[in-house]
């Protein structure tokens, strides 16, 4: 057995821990006279980090409601741990998912179309055994054409339709739960590259069409109501199957402008070796330009905190 | 009674069938009853010429059988039940003759089949599969059933599924089962529907005359205790003879052909005089329980299998063995031990997780008929699975720990310039790199352009590449056998660190975008041939501007 895996008991301890500390939330985000903020980006093990990230924001119910169905889109399209950096912490993904559970969501769906065998990718990146013990959160992998639904791209430049996972379509809220990694096809793969996990045919967007815009497109018409971007550990190199160089860089990052949380991704560390900024991913650049985001960092007023 | 131990019997057959997933606990013999198969044992060890260990369980089938009789058939055979539950359902309003004109030759046959499989198998031609019950319906499970209850279920689900939403029951509205397809699966079904066919004619066709199986344990089942015993209440009515289902039962009803009956009790139950009884008894033999095999027939159906045995070894595809385009599942031993052991049971393939493993029709010839081999255009072997090798119950595929098994060795990636989109379109294309668990694919800069390479020593075969590649119809990356690692036993990976083999997950040189070398090459290039105007090296990684 890995060390990294987590055990049940340690996902009880934790998940006591999240109860706790949202009971805090809750207050906090009525009372709350603190200024907003454009990201937070808070340091810390997985699981306080994405608490107090979350918290930071105004809690969780400022973008759940009583009654609502949540879409978690965490990267779980591969059957690795979490340890080699391409798939999303099951923490952050347990942690996120008990939040809206607790601020009255109706259902949470935890949901990915994975690249490679589905129970596989459950079982290995520890995400469905995070969320086991959670009722009303359904860890699913949506595998088959039949439950995806073919929607117009209005402001698309290369694409005009895509066939996007059907429950994302039905009034639910979209969380997106990237995991920060390189990508050998579009430099990173961070929240607006993760979104293509929400959609049936991705192979023609590596051979069909130009992959950055298409995500352009594709970003136009699938909107997070947040972003949570897991950089507890980034994958520098290799991705984004990996194995790749992994830094444990120890950051969660959150927003409710999915190219702001991108761009910041893009800048806290050297990807192959080199510094970038945001306007320097073409799909981001892209993304910004068609109006989805800001993209200038320098530009956003940013809470940094240790959890 | 005797109908819910057969019907207990099946369901337990049926749910290790299941339980043969990549999943399986190490503790659950999923092979159980491939185990317990005297006669694919027996083929295997006569062909193989080894003691097989796993093999040894079928010692307890002939041990049970020698105590008790022929019980096997009558109670746990589940190719029995099935013959005997699909005879109720369809032919139980048919008057059947009963016994056949051609019985006595009939019934020989068996025996003849027997001879013929066991003489071929000491030749090392494995053939007993073709007819042996259990890998007969191993495999029609595989090949048939496994795949149309998974579609008849999502169907029933995608029937229910608005209900389900309605209700908001998420795991029931969201369930689907990955359909498993496979070749042969008409032909499976072409030989099962006539074996029940058969009854028609005669109840139990296959076991009376057909069944090789039936044929060793009836030499055997003369000597077990339990015997059909008719007292002097007999009244001679003859019902038992015609409701035996065996037609164990001779024209004089209180004779019994030991070497048929196999003891199901239909005939007690008939009885209007409750005369039959099964009582323990020592004596052995009776003039009717004879096994008469006419001299010819024993020496045709013996030389047949012999003969049979050295044409199929002694043909074109034995000399092309080693250069066959046939890829092994990892673990398989070498391919001469490897035919001889498999007994085709199909119990890899059903497991299999991602069903790479497909069952061979001609491409080996005879002698490789059913064998498993992997189609990896139509899905890659998965590193975190091994059960094709723990289910197997001869071991032609090696049970392996998943380490050990990511070191067999299945073959190589070769990369196919004139098909593949970088090197004969300079297109941008990277998905075998993407893929490779093993980083075997690198990008090396030549002529002007980054092109995919394999690292052969990195290579393992696990085909991710060749399935992925885009080019449609033939992948313009595939997986040879060459450099494939078969072994009888010992470890892959001594083996493979000995042929300095590594494959580790391991990063890779995945900077190469960065490294000047790249500039260097273009220049030399440059000066020897001319090339058309090409693209400048990028200097940052894909997707950066």
């Amino acid at each position: 057995m890995n060390p990294h895996q987590i055990t049940r008991r340690d996902f009880l301890k934790a998940t006591a821990i999240v109860t706790a500390s949202l009971s805090g939330v809750g207050r906090l985000s009525i009372s709350q006279a603190k200024e907003e903020y454009d990201l937070v980006v808070i340091s810390g093990e997985p699981l306080p980090a994405t608490q107090k990230a979350i918290e930071a924001l105004g809690g969780i119910s400022r973008f759940v409601k009583k009654g609502d169905r949540v879409i978690l889109k965490p990267n779980m399209s591969f059957a690795r741990t979490p340890e080699v950096g391409a798939t999303t912490h099951p923490l952050v993904v347990a942690t996120v998912a008990k939040a809206c559970i607790e601020a009255g969501a109706k259902q949470v769906l935890v949901l990915d179309h994975t690249l490679q065998r589905p129970e596989l990718c459950l079982e290995r990146t520890g995400i469905k055994e995070a969320c086991k013990g959670l009722s009303g959160v359904h860890v699913l992998t949506i595998q088959e054409r039949k439950f995806f639904k073919e929607v117009k791209i209005p402001k698309g430049k290369v694409l005009d339709r895509v066939e996007v996972i059907q429950d994302v379509l039905e009034n639910s809220v979209l969380i997106n739960l990237p995991v920060a990694k390189s990508h050998s096809a579009t430099g990173v793969s961070l929240g607006i590259k993760g979104l293509m996990g929400l959609i049936w045919d991705r192979e023609s967007f590596h051979s069909r069409y130009n992959i950055n815009q298409a995500l352009a497109d594709l970003a136009t018409v699938i909107r997070p109501r947040l972003t949570i971007l897991d950089a507890t550990r980034a994958l520098t190199s290799g991705g984004p199957g990996g194995p790749g160089e992994v830094r444990k860089l120890n950051l969660i990052i959150a927003g409710v402008d999915p190219v702001a949380v991108d761009s910041y991704g893009v800048s806290i560390v050297p990807w192959y070796g080199q510094n970038f900024k945001g306007h320097q991913v073409e799909h981001l650049l892209m993304a910004h330009q068609r109006g989805l985001g800001r993209i200038d960092i320098d530009q956003l007023k940013i809470l940094k905190e240790k959890a | 009674m005797r109908r819910s131990i057969q019907i207990l019997s099946l369901l337990l057959f049926s749910i290790l069938f299941i339980f043969a997933t990549y999943q399986l606990p190490d503790w659950l013999f999923a092979d159980l009853y491939l185990r317990l198969d005297p006669l694919l044992n027996l083929n295997a060890i006569f062909a193989a010429r080894e003691i097989i260990p796993r093999a040894l369980w079928a010692l307890l089938t002939i041990g049970v059988t020698l105590l008790i009789g022929r019980f096997f058939c009558g109670y746990i055979c589940p190719m029995g039940v099935s013959i005997d539950l699909l005879d109720l359902f369809f032919f139980r309003k048919k008057k059947r003759e009963n016994p056949l004109r051609f019985e006595s030759t009939l019934r020989k046959t068996k025996y003849f089949l027997f001879i013929f499989f066991i003489s071929a198998a000491v030749v090392g031609l494995s053939l007993a599969f073709l007819f042996d019950p259990m890998a007969f319906l191993t495999r029609f499970y595989t090949f048939f059933i496994y795949p149309v209850v998974t579609t008849l279920i999502n169907l029933f689900l995608d029937l229910l599924r608005p209900l389900f939403h309605q209700l908001g029951w998420i795991s029931f509205s969201h369930l689907h089962f990955p359909q498993p397809v496979f070749y042969m699966t008409a032909i499976t079904l072409l030989l099962f529907g006539g074996i029940i066919l058969l009854n028609r004619w005669v109840p139990r066709f296959w076991c009376r005359y057909l069944c090789p199986l039936g044929a060793l344990l009836s030499l055997i089942s003369p000597l077990g205790l339990l015997k059909r015993r008719v007292s002097e209440e007999c009244n001679r009515c003859m019902r038992c003879r015609k409701a035996c289902p065996m037609g164990a039962i001779g024209e004089n009803p209180i004779e019994t052909s030991r070497a048929e009956c196999i003891q199901c009790g239909t005939c007690s139950k008939v009885c209007p005089k409750e005369a039959v009884s099964f009582p323990i008894s020592f004596s052995i033999g009776g003039e009717y329980s004879k096994v008469e095999l006419s001299r010819r027939g024993f020496f045709y159906s013996l030389s047949g299998g012999l003969i049979a045995g050295f044409l199929a070894l002694q043909t074109p595809f034995r000399l092309r063995r080693g250069k066959l385009q046939l890829i092994r599942p990892p673990g398989a031993i070498p391919e001469d031990e490897f035919l001889r052991t498999c007994i085709r049971c199909g119990e890899c393939m059903k497991s299999c997780l991602t069903n790479t493993l497909q069952p061979s029709l001609w491409e080996s010839g005879l002698s490789g008929l059913w064998t498993p081999k992997m189609d990896l255009r139509l899905a890659p072997c998965d590193q975190n699975c091994n059960v094709c090798g723990k289910v197997c119950p001869t071991q032609a595929i090696r049970s392996l720990s998943l380490e050990e098994k990511n070191h067999a060795k299945v073959g190589t990636a070769i990369l196919r310039k004139e098909l593949c989109l970088v090197w004969a379109q300079n297109k941008i294309c990277l998905i075998c790199d993407e893929i490779c668990p093993y980083n075997a694919i690198v990008f090396r800069p030549v002529e002007g352009y980054r092109r995919p390479v394999v690292i052969a020593s990195k290579c393992n075969g696990c085909g991710y590449c060749e399935q992925r590649c885009p080019v449609s119809g033939e992948s313009a990356i595939v997986v040879v056998p060459h450099g494939e690692i078969r072994l009888k036993e010992g470890s892959y990976q001594k083996e493979a660190k000995k042929l300095r083999l590594e494959f580790k997950p391991d990063p890779g040189d995945d900077k190469f975008i960065l490294e000047e070398e790249g500039f260097k090459i273009e220049k030399d290039q440059k000066e020897s041939k001319p090339i058309p105007k090409t693209k400048s090296q990028p200097q940052k990684p894909k997707g950066f501007l």
